[in-house]
């Protein structure tokens, strides 16, 4: 008895001891960045470094979104991040409707869904080569609309999969029912399954636009000024240039954060189910 | 023409609605993906004006050193990466399926973990930069007052550390998503056979073994799919952190096709490269896919 009891406590102790170095292990990093991004610039230089601040100041905020003109980022971001939302999604319903609601044969069901899983696969460098060149010649070079578009082709396949799995759920009989009360197909898709789809349709929007929100590859490729230049590209020409200021630095990194963390909080149920094509659910 | 308009005719109304809508909708998204794949063919064949190489710029590609170095970068990378992911987010998933009993707990740790996953890859570069830079890397600063090393570590101007280094951001990035997908699979355990092995006196071993990894199998090959499908494609945070450097040491594949195409201008090679990395992901591709467990139905 006393062994159990042992145990027990070794166990309860090695517990603690793992979710306490994983909280500092993901809670300091978090930290010291939120933390930077409050320093003044001469705190920055000052010899010895605080883990605390000491005149916390909003002024590298203010500098990355005003003095720099970060802001028009933010919004070429939001811009572009929303309409690959809308294209993706209804690409998406227009493809996955037909599969689940209409009979099609098993095979072309099979086809369709495998083809969006091998483009899960496809390597972002070796599309945007060509793409580049085809962006170039149709004149689109540095306009939202050449990341819209390579976005939701990107984005396409977890859409698919998604929107699959949160329509094949929603009984076919409830649409049968409006439609022997005389709503047309069109009726019954809009009054009646979609509504019922609407929080998966909403979970797949919040899941493409912070996938949209985090990219970077596309947009350093495709922008060149802050026309279309998006968030994470004006972030990383803070980090890359010849002397770093760390302070503005980390306050870009908290911004490009907060929105998908905010977004995160609603849709947490289905962050995993949207990596994983559907396979993990949360109940 | 006939025999088609026939075939059109004997389906029902249902299933004519259903090729109306989708043959314009996939034909439009085949033909806006085929047609990368398919220039990115001649642009492999030709120079950068257009006029037919033939199989040079393949050559050139394949016979450049770089390129080896830049696979044995990634094979290095996703051999660090993928094993200790697992490995953590494996050990974290039984720890907190086993010992973690109050509910609240386990939303909260859900909730924590969710939150790397989201984060765009280019803030963790920046946290990375917080952390390893020199100069006014933290982690430095933590090292001397907390541990006593006084000499300065340059950790991202050592090859072997710089590698370390940009595989610790991925490791903190998506060991979560691992430790996510195989808890949720240990709640799909039966409690019956888990406490009938108690009652036969299984450790927790055997438990492990006989019981449990049986549930996440399927759930180690979904992980490795969609873990390989990103750690081949990474780019983001190795860009922002170290951009392939010292030297060559953390120049991944992705990275050195962009220096191929964008530093040197070097379309043909770069085609030529993107073309047989896309090949030869496909072949990869093709022997996992078969084994998904995705529910295709």
């Amino acid at each position: 008895m006393r062994r159990l009891g042992t145990a027990v406590i070794l166990r309860s102790a090695l517990t603690t001891f793992a979710l306490g170095l994983a909280g500092v292990l993901y809670g300091f990093p978090l930290y010291w960045l939120f933390v930077t991004s409050l320093k003044s610039k001469g705190e920055l230089f000052a010899s010895t470094v605080h883990l605390i601040p000491h005149n916390p100041t909003f002024a590298a905020y203010s500098s990355v979104l005003i003095d720099r003109g970060f802001w028009v980022l933010l919004k070429n971001s939001v811009v572009v991040c929303v309409s690959t939302v809308l294209v993706t999604l209804v690409v998406g319903l227009v493809i996955t409707y037909p599969l689940t609601r209409l009979p099609v044969p098993a095979r072309l069901r099979v086809g369709v869904l495998n083809w969006a899983l091998s483009l899960r696969f496809l390597p972002p460098i070796a599309v945007v080569i060509p793409y580049f060149a085809i962006v170039r010649t149709v004149q689109i070079y540095d306009q939202p609309i050449a990341l819209i578009g390579i976005y939701s082709l990107f984005n396409l396949p977890f859409a698919i999969w998604m929107l699959k799995g949160f329509l094949t759920e929603i009984p076919l009989e409830l649409e049968d029912a409006a439609r022997v009360d005389g709503a047309t197909r069109w009726i019954a898709f809009w009054r009646v399954l979609l509504p019922l789809a609407a929080p998966g349709v909403m979970a797949a929007a919040i899941i493409i636009f912070t996938f949209a929100w985090s990219e970077f590859l596309f947009a350093l490729i495709l922008t060149a000024t802050p026309n279309a230049q998006t968030f994470p590209v004006g972030v990383q020409g803070l980090v890359t240039q010849f002397e770093i200021i760390w302070n503005d630095m980390a306050a870009a990194g908290v911004i490009a954060m907060a929105l998908p963390l905010v977004l995160m909080v609603i849709g947490r149920r289905y962050i995993v189910a949207g990596l994983t094509f559907g396979v993990i659910r949360e109940k | 023409m006939q025999a088609v308009r026939a075939g059109w005719r004997r389906l029902s109304r249902d299933e004519r609605l259903a090729y109306l809508i989708l043959l314009p909708a996939l034909s439009a998204v085949f033909v806006i993906v085929t047609i990368p794949f398919v220039l990115v063919i001649i642009q492999s064949l030709s120079t950068e004006d257009g006029t037919f190489v033939g199989p040079l710029n393949y050559s050139r590609a394949l016979a450049n050193p770089l390129l080896y170095e830049a696979i044995r970068a990634t094979g290095v990378y996703a051999l660090i990466v993928l094993p200790i992911e697992i490995l953590l987010g494996l050990s974290f998933a039984l720890l907190v399926h086993r010992t973690v009993r109050r509910p609240g707990l386990r939303a909260a740790i859900y909730v924590l973990a969710i939150l790397p996953l989201v984060v765009p890859p280019v803030a963790i570069g920046v946290v990375a930069r917080l952390i390893y830079a020199p100069g006014y890397g933290v982690l430095n600063v933590l090292l001397e007052r907390y541990v006593g090393v006084h000499q300065e570590i340059n950790w991202l101007g050592d090859p072997t550390l710089a590698m370390l280094a940009v595989a610790s951001v991925d490791i903190w990035q998506w060991t979560p998503f691992v430790y996510l997908v195989l808890f949720s699979g240990l709640q799909t355990v039966p409690r019956e056979s888990v406490e009938a092995a108690q009652i036969d006196g299984a450790n927790w071993w055997a438990q492990f073994r006989y019981i449990d990894l049986h549930y996440l199998r399927p759930l180690f090959i979904l992980i490795l799919f969609f873990r390989l499908a990103d750690v081949l494609r990474v780019f983001d945070h190795v860009f922002i952190l170290t951009g392939g450097g010292p030297g060559t040491s953390t120049q991944l594949l992705s990275l050195y096709m962009y220096r191929v195409e964008f530093k040197f201008f070097d379309t043909g090679q770069a085609a030529a490269l993107a073309v047989v990395v896309l090949v030869s992901f496909s072949l990869l591709y093709t022997l996992i896919a078969r084994v998904l467990p995705l529910e295709r139905a």
